[in-house]
């Protein structure tokens, strides 16, 4: 199926099933009623099909060109039937299973993802390592069966809904930096851990702690080989960068759409106005390149960079604008439009820092694409 | 269309010809290079390439009277001169008053010598080319901040037009922003290639400078804003909308002035002089940014679009 055909064919079921898809007006904000409109949606989407396409055939998926993935999540973001954010977990996991688990554990495990009967989450960060991800320390050391995880990890994604997690540990000694790390794959059931959602400035519990403690994990759950683990965290970035990023920008783009349609006349300056869709530009086009590029069978790497700086900055431009179109209601309204409004202003100010600090991207950009040589 | 080897010499003999030769000389190598032929055949291709190559030399042309007139009609006779709007405008540059029209604006240095000036004019809901004679028009050289630019401001007055013809201003229009664009991106390469050279050179401290986080990422903020012109530009030609080309120029335009910026600074001292090229770069980025709309109108002009709207174009499709 190409582009064409998946777009007319999923505007026309998205039409059709417009009721049965809808959120529920509350669910801004509740995570547990986003997440429960998440798997509605995923699963309605995976049983007609939608969900499948773009996915390889040996993981439940139809085949055909991954681009289709990103029409999918545009145009459930654009018509507001999932958060992006929450979304972007499956853009971001299903590829580094289907890339680096031996294939019958993929084969088992990512329809249930794709279908939205699990949801899985991404244990890289911890409280010592937060843009160092080379210096993580959660260890990892085998037994006859397998592995046992003693460790911490913070910033966990949906933690407290996952079923799963791709967790990096270190198996090197100390010293090994990325030499020594390895990607497991955990059942979050399992016993000796303990998840703590943190109370975060937006309001909603999406990230916690996580605690292992002698926990666990069969050897085939390696993702990779051992010492591997530095690959697929690496491998898993330019896919956060690519169609996930595509959604957020139609997401954005989806927002600035109703500051326009709310703000009250006069409180927008026109030239303020113009300067954050030219941002919005810049990033769907550079971001709609990179799409293409990962169509076709490119190797994605430093120069997604680019997308995610645009993205970040972008982001907060948008609410930015929100904030002096709608200050009314972001500052001082009760009402759940206003409480909405509230809650991404303030998650956009993370824009910056999650998923590699705008610092971080900063470095990367002057490292390997302007090759300024190191930076000491 | 070319193909990928057939691009690839192209590319190669225009950047010969842009780092060699400029103004009259450059306009007669690229008669000798069939790049009109090119236009017409690849427009794409030979634009892109074209003022790509023009603004990393920093050279000039008169290929954007070319650009122009092959977009404006097929009634216009080709080796015309066309006259466009004063700095910062994007409106066409002319009146018509029954068979005279009024004009002021800016051309290639070109003007003087040719046969005939196209204006462009509103007419009814569209506009019209008037065909004069320059002769008729009062033309001044422009030194300004960019002498090496060698254009002409370019007033008249109830001049006789030889010849009126339906004329294409929106997409003329949009065919010219985004070659300026190419240029300022092309010129926007050139100074974060001398201020990224300068950094890895440069010792202080008993490191490169390039060393410190400071100037790796003004050059890095640099470089995210060419990509950012050069993606918008590559949606310019995917999907060439008037408003693309326009979004493509702005972003191109406010682009070349931050890399302007960052690597003014990088290259500090020694780039504040007129021994370095820099100073060539800065001036030019500066007039090119004001040809057929600047990024600071152009983008204020898509507010207030989208604030009578109210709601969001839905372009460039995945």
């Amino acid at each position: 199926m190409d582009l064409q055909e998946f777009r007319a064919g999923l505007d026309r079921w998205l039409d059709e099933e417009a009721g049965a898809l809808a959120a529920d007006p509350a669910v801004h904000g509740s995570l547990d009623a986003q997440m429960a409109q998440l798997s509605k949606v995923k699963r309605m989407a995976y049983d007609a099909g939608w969900m499948r396409w773009g996915w390889p055939e040996r993981v439940g998926g139809l085949g055909g060109s991954p681009l289709v993935r990103g029409y999918l999540g545009e145009a459930l973001t654009a018509r507001d039937l999932v958060e992006p954010g929450i979304y972007s977990m499956t853009e971001v996991l299903a590829p580094t299973m289907i890339d680096y688990a031996p294939p019958e554990l993929a084969a088992t495990m990512v329809p249930r993802l794709l279908r939205g009967d699990e949801t899985w989450c991404q244990g890289f960060s911890e409280p010592g390592t937060g843009s160092n991800l080379a210096a993580l320390s959660c260890r990892a050391t085998r037994d006859a069966d397998g592995w046992r995880v003693t460790g911490q990890k913070v910033w966990t994604s949906l933690a407290q809904y996952a079923d799963r997690c791709v967790l990096l540990t270190r198996t090197g000694t100390p010293e090994s930096a990325h030499r020594g790390l390895t990607a497991l794959f955990v059942d979050m059931d399992s016993p000796g851990i303990t998840v703590r959602p943190i109370e975060t400035m937006h309001g909603l519990e999406e990230f916690s702690e996580v605690f292992f403690d002698d926990v666990a994990v069969p050897g085939d759950r390696t993702l990779g080989q051992e010492g591997q683990g530095w690959s697929v965290a690496m491998d898993l970035l330019p896919y956060e960068r690519s169609t996930s990023l595509w959604h957020r920008g139609a997401y954005l783009h989806r927002r600035l759409d109703h500051v326009l349609a709310a703000a009250p006349p006069g409180a927008l300056d026109a030239a303020a106005v113009g300067d954050v869709f030219l941002q919005l530009h810049a990033l769907r086009a550079r971001s709609r390149a990179t799409q293409r590029r990962l169509a076709a069978g490119e190797r994605l790497g430093a120069e997604t960079s680019v997308d995610k700086v645009l993205l970040a900055t972008a982001e907060q431009a948008v609410f930015d604008l929100a904030l002096d179109g709608l200050a009314d209601g972001v500052l001082l309204g009760d009402d759940a439009a206003s409480a909405r409004w509230r809650s991404q202003y303030l998650y956009s100010r993370a824009a910056t820092i999650y998923g590699g600090s705008a610092e971080i991207q900063r470095n990367i950009i002057a490292r390997r694409l302007l090759d300024l040589g190191a930076d000491r | 269309m070319m193909d990928a080897e057939e691009r690839e010499l192209f590319a190669k003999s225009l950047q010969q010809a842009t780092a060699g030769t400029s103004g009259p000389a450059l306009d007669a190598a690229l008669d000798d290079l069939g790049w009109s032929d090119a236009l017409a055949a690849d427009p794409r291709a030979a634009v892109s390439l074209l003022f790509g190559a023009q603004g990393t030399s920093a050279s000039t042309s008169s290929a954007l009277d070319r650009v122009l007139l092959d977009a404006l009609g097929p009634d216009l006779p080709p080796d015309a001169g066309v006259v466009f709007p004063p700095a910062g405008r994007w409106d066409p540059p002319g009146t018509l008053a029954g068979q005279s029209v009024a004009v002021e604006g800016l051309a290639t240095h070109r003007l003087g010598e040719r046969d005939r000036a196209v204006v462009v004019a509103p007419s009814g809901d569209g506009f019209v080319a008037a065909l004069v004679d320059p002769g008729d028009l009062a033309l001044r050289p422009v030194e300004g901040i960019d002498p090496r630019l060698g254009i002409v401001a370019v007033a008249g007055q109830a001049v006789p037009a030889a010849a009126t013809a339906p004329a294409a201003w929106v997409e003329a229009l949009a065919a010219g922003q985004r070659a300026l664009a190419h240029e300022l991106v092309g010129a926007s390469r050139a100074m974060l290639g001398l201020a990224r050279d300068h950094a890895v050179e440069r010792i202080q401290f008993g490191r490169p400078i390039a060393a410190f986080q400071a100037v790796r990422h003004r050059l890095a903020e640099a470089l995210v804003a060419v990509e950012a012109a050069d993606a918008a530009l590559a949606a310019g030609w995917d999907d060439p909308a008037p408003l693309t080309a326009a979004l493509a120029k702005a972003l191109a335009g406010r682009g070349a002035k931050t890399v302007a910026r960052h690597a003014q600074q990088v290259l500090a001292g020694i780039g504040f002089t007129t021994e370095h090229d820099l100073h060539i770069y800065v001036r030019r980025v500066l007039v090119l940014d004001q040809l057929l709309g600047d990024a600071g109108s152009l983008t204020r002009r898509l507010g207030e679009d989208l604030l009578a709207e109210r709601h969001l174009p839905s372009i460039l499709p995945l």
